[in-house]
């Protein structure tokens, strides 16, 4: 059997998540094994031009072009995976949509930003279907690898809908509010293994938050941690600023 | 009733001892006030005093992820991982735990991946003074005094340690281990003088007979305390991760790279998350976060009364220790108390 | 870490066979499934089984046919899931994960010499079709039998040509209404509540059995009650998120039940005072 044939592809991003993929290490040769890369250029120089049966999506969009260009690849893709929280959520290019977007071009290019045009960050499915997400910044490997094997055998992969604290409670993590610390584990969908508490860090919310989160409640918490709803509104929008664009997905 | 003491300048000797016949868990200090089980191999890793760990014991008889069969193109096999352990420093409101898991998993249709796992466990108990810390109910479940479910029960006395000596498990591991004495008649009169000062000290937390619990359940399942846990419940779960006898668990596949070879696991489910009661149609059966925090009391206090006879709450406070909203176990049964006053009252 | 396998475990599975796939409809299929040697699934209607396709999971599926139909049984599949989408995939000759079957199916022998009012809404025909087949083969152990049917629209009606060889019998009282009518449609419209008075049911010897979406239960029951029907003789399958098929997982909880083990199906009386039932 002929193995489909992939290509990755990278809007605005910093391409970290597919430095994750090229340093997953032996098991990337398991991998190799089911697909056929034609387009990776972090890792390979070739290009590739006709019908995929995958193409893995970094970044997010950002400019007219960055619209043309991902339709155009999502009309030659049998199946479109976005990868990374800047494809899935927008991830921190979509700060940008907290400001006006003349201040924001002046401020990057100066007396030039004329000739530069700025739109609205917008994640993947915001302009075309996706079909698979993969969330996180960078991409939690082992999700990847259980998001390729769902495509590979033709079946949905359901993002966990519940939250990070899920996942840190199974692997009896202390947590990081009893330790004094702010973190968007309760609000953020899980996936991840709870990687970044594992590893004594907080989680940042770049998985995007759970469909349905009590707001009321989480306000109620937030108070009475004695937190300041800006404090928590800033680090959401860290990673989470284009939910209002189009929460679902 | 046989009793061994350890003095305690053996106590690490004991530890190693056993380390070497099987793996030895016991209470680890985690920082930040919290302890976890976790593997030990001397007695200088064991806190001895503890709150409740954040996770149960129960992990090690139902893991948190627990492969239930493995499959190739051509074989199916049910499958069970086990690893003969001693379980040391298990408090009696997580003895009490296991208990109603045991008869959870025992009834039919059996449960053989716990039964294995139960058959190669040793459990040490080990008593508490006084109350771990506000969020304890023990005295009002009855779990604060030693009522079976282990191999050996340890009380701490200043210079030694008295070993309750249940099973002839128990038995050979004091014999193989050399490092006991008989205990006298002396050690016996002290242990009965601390249990009479701990009966001073663990008083019944709430203005409710235990018995009268699953009575008060009979009458509040439409109070509105379960509408207010709805406007204040995260629905993170960590009330059921956290809890001795929550029991759900999720079946998942995972094929392995050749996508024809692989396993199916169960991992620990919760009945507070949004997705638990959900069928593939999209129908949810409970939408509501106060209809889900209702049903996780009435696990607790009401439907297992009905089949086994018991409650399914220790009194361990880990829900109420692990609620970022503030869910109290004990504000909560008084708040139902309140709102509902039972005739006899 | 030891890893033993267990002889006996009630996770295990065994592999069927697809004998037969029919499609039923543009989302539902019907297949035909045969245990090793073409072993008796030994199910009660009314029952399900745990369906794996490996490497996506489980689903739980009610059995379609009648236990009186011996080497193979069916299963009508819509594809809605994660595995009843797998499922649909796969092709006659294919194999699948069978487990079981579980749960209290219909009270078969309670029923006999009692005169049925078999009742089914949308995809309640699925699970009803066992019992209505059951009965069709031991036909002369029941007294009258009547088979009431609704679903949304025409073309929503599954085993369209089965239920037309129903409609022609002599020794049963058929009726079947849609929601919404076709232009083809020259039948019954209105919900399926609109078929229960104008039956002539005798309270003492008629069991009433229902299935359908959550909805239409309260409707049917208070229907039924109006006629006098007993609440124990009025008996309901109920659809929920059923997992591990041994009352543990909990998914499937309604208040003390395990809707898996104590059900899916029950007799009216046992849960009319649980809130969460119905």
């Amino acid at each position: 059997m002929a193995r489909p044939k992939v290509a990755f592809f990278d809007f605005s991003c910093c391409e970290g998540c597919q430095l994750q993929i090229a340093n997953f290490g032996e098991p990337l040769l398991d991998i190799l094994k089911l697909i056929e890369v034609v387009e990776f250029r972090e890792v390979m120089s070739e290009k590739y031009a006709g019908t995929l049966d995958v193409a893995i999506i970094e970044g997010s969009i950002n400019t007219t072009h960055a619209i043309e260009r991902i339709k155009g690849i999502r009309d030659r893709s049998k199946v479109l995976i976005a990868m990374g929280s800047c494809a899935t959520i927008g991830g921190v290019n979509g700060i940008k949509n907290a400001f006006p977007l003349n201040d924001i071009a002046e401020y990057v290019y100066g007396g030039d930003s004329e000739y530069f045009e700025s739109i609205q960050t917008m994640s993947v499915h915001q302009v075309v279907k996706v079909d698979y997400f993969v969330h996180g910044c960078p991409i939690y490997p082992p999700e990847f690898v259980a998001v390729l094997k769902a495509v590979l055998m033709a079946v949905p992969y359901d993002v966990p809908d519940y939250p990070v604290c899920v996942e840190c409670k199974l692997n009896g993590n202390v947590c990081m509010y009893d330790r004094g610390v702010t973190c968007l584990g309760p609000v953020t969908r899980a996936g991840c293994n709870a990687w970044c508490i594992g590893n004594g860090n907080i989680c940042y919310g770049c998985r995007g938050m759970v469909s349905n989160p009590n707001e009321k409640g989480s306000i109620d918490v937030i108070r009475r941690y004695g937190l300041s709803m800006e404090h928590i509104i800033n680090k959401l929008e860290m990673y989470n600023k284009c939910r209002e664009l189009n929460p679902h997905g | 009733m046989a009793y061994a003491v350890l003095q305690k300048g053996r106590f690490d000797d004991f530890i190693v001892a056993l380390a070497a016949q099987r793996k030895v868990m016991a209470p680890v200090s985690k920082g930040y006030g919290h302890f976890e089980f976790e593997e030990v191999r001397s007695a200088t890793e064991i806190a001895l005093r503890y709150i409740p760990t954040i996770l149960p014991p129960k992990k090690y008889f139902m893991p948190q992820r627990e492969t239930i069969l493995q499959y190739t193109s051509d074989s199916i096999e049910a499958v069970v991982d086990f690893d003969p352990m001693a379980i040391f420093g298990v408090h009696t409101c997580d003895l009490a735990g296991i208990q109603c898991l045991n008869m959870v998993f025992s009834e039919r249709p059996k449960d053989y991946n716990y039964l294995v796992r139960k058959n190669n466990i040793i459990i040490i108990g080990l008593e508490c003074g006084d109350y771990c810390d506000q969020y304890a109910s023990c005295a009002m479940m009855n779990s604060e005094m030693p009522n079976g479910g282990y191999d050996l029960f340890v009380t701490e006395f200043d210079e030694y340690l008295l070993f309750h000596v249940s099973t002839q498990t128990g038995e050979d591991i004091v014999k193989s281990t050399g490092l006991f004495e008989t205990a006298d008649a002396s050690h016996k009169s002290r242990l009965a003088e601390y249990r009479k000062k701990k009966k001073s000290i663990f008083k019944k937390e709430l203005p409710i007979d235990s018995k009268d619990i699953a009575l008060l359940f009979d009458k509040c399942f439409e109070s509105k305390v379960w509408d207010e846990l709805n406007d204040r419940c995260l629905a993170c779960g960590n009330c059921n991760n956290v809890c001795p006898t929550c029991y759900c668990f999720d079946v998942i596949d995972e094929p392995a790279l050749d996508l024809t070879s692989g396993v199916r696991y169960r991992r620990w489910d919760s009945c507070q998350l949004e997705t638990f009661a959900r069928v593939a149609g999209g129908a949810n059966f409970r939408e509501n976060r106060g209809a889900r925090q209702r049903h996780r009391y009435y696990r607790k206090f009401s439907y297992p009364v009905k089949k086994f006879f018991r409650y399914f709450c220790t009194g361990c406070g880990r829900c109420s220790r692990a609620c970022m909203a503030n869910i109290r176990l004990k504000d909560v049964l008084m708040d139902l108390i309140k709102a509902h006053p039972l005739d006899n009252a | 870490m030891n890893r033993q396998i267990l002889k006996s475990s009630h996770f295990a599975v065994e592999r069927g066979t697809i004998v037969r796939i029919k499609t039923l409809s543009p989302h539902e299929k019907l297949f035909e499934i045969a245990l090793p040697g073409n072993a008796r699934l030994n199910h009660d209607p009314g029952q399900f089984v745990g369906v794996s396709v490996f490497g996506v999971g489980e689903a739980p599926i009610s059995v379609c046919s009648s236990p009186t139909k011996r080497d193979t049984f069916d299963l009508c599949i819509r594809d809605v899931g994660r595995v009843t989408h797998a499922i649909h995939a796969l092709k006659e000759g294919g194999s699948l994960g069978i487990r079981g079957p579980f749960g209290r199916g219909f009270p078969v022998r309670l029923l006999e010499g009692n005169d049925l009012v078999l009742i089914a809404g949308g995809l309640g025909i699925v699970p009803l079709r066992s019992l209505v087949q059951y009965v069709i083969n031991n036909r002369r152990d029941f007294g009258k039998v009547s088979i009431l049917l609704g679903c949304r629209t025409p073309d929503e009606m599954l085993f369209g040509d089965e239920i037309e060889q129903w409609n022609k019998r002599i020794d049963v009282h058929f009726a079947c209404t849609v929601d919404r009518a076709a232009p083809e449609w020259h039948g019954h419209v209105g919900v399926i509540t609109t078929l229960i008075p104008g039956e002539m049911l005798v309270p003492e010897r008629t069991f009433a059995v229902i299935v359908g979406p959550p909805v239409m239960y309260k409707y049917v029951i208070g229907e039924l009650l109006k006629k006098q029907i007993p609440d124990r003789q009025i008996i309901v399958s109920l659809e929920r998120h059923m997992k591990c098929g041994l009352g543990r997982c909990g998914h499937c909880q309604i208040e003390n039940l395990y809707c898996c083990q104590d059900g899916p199906v029950f007799h009216y009386d046992e849960i009319k005072h649980i809130k969460e039932a119905i």
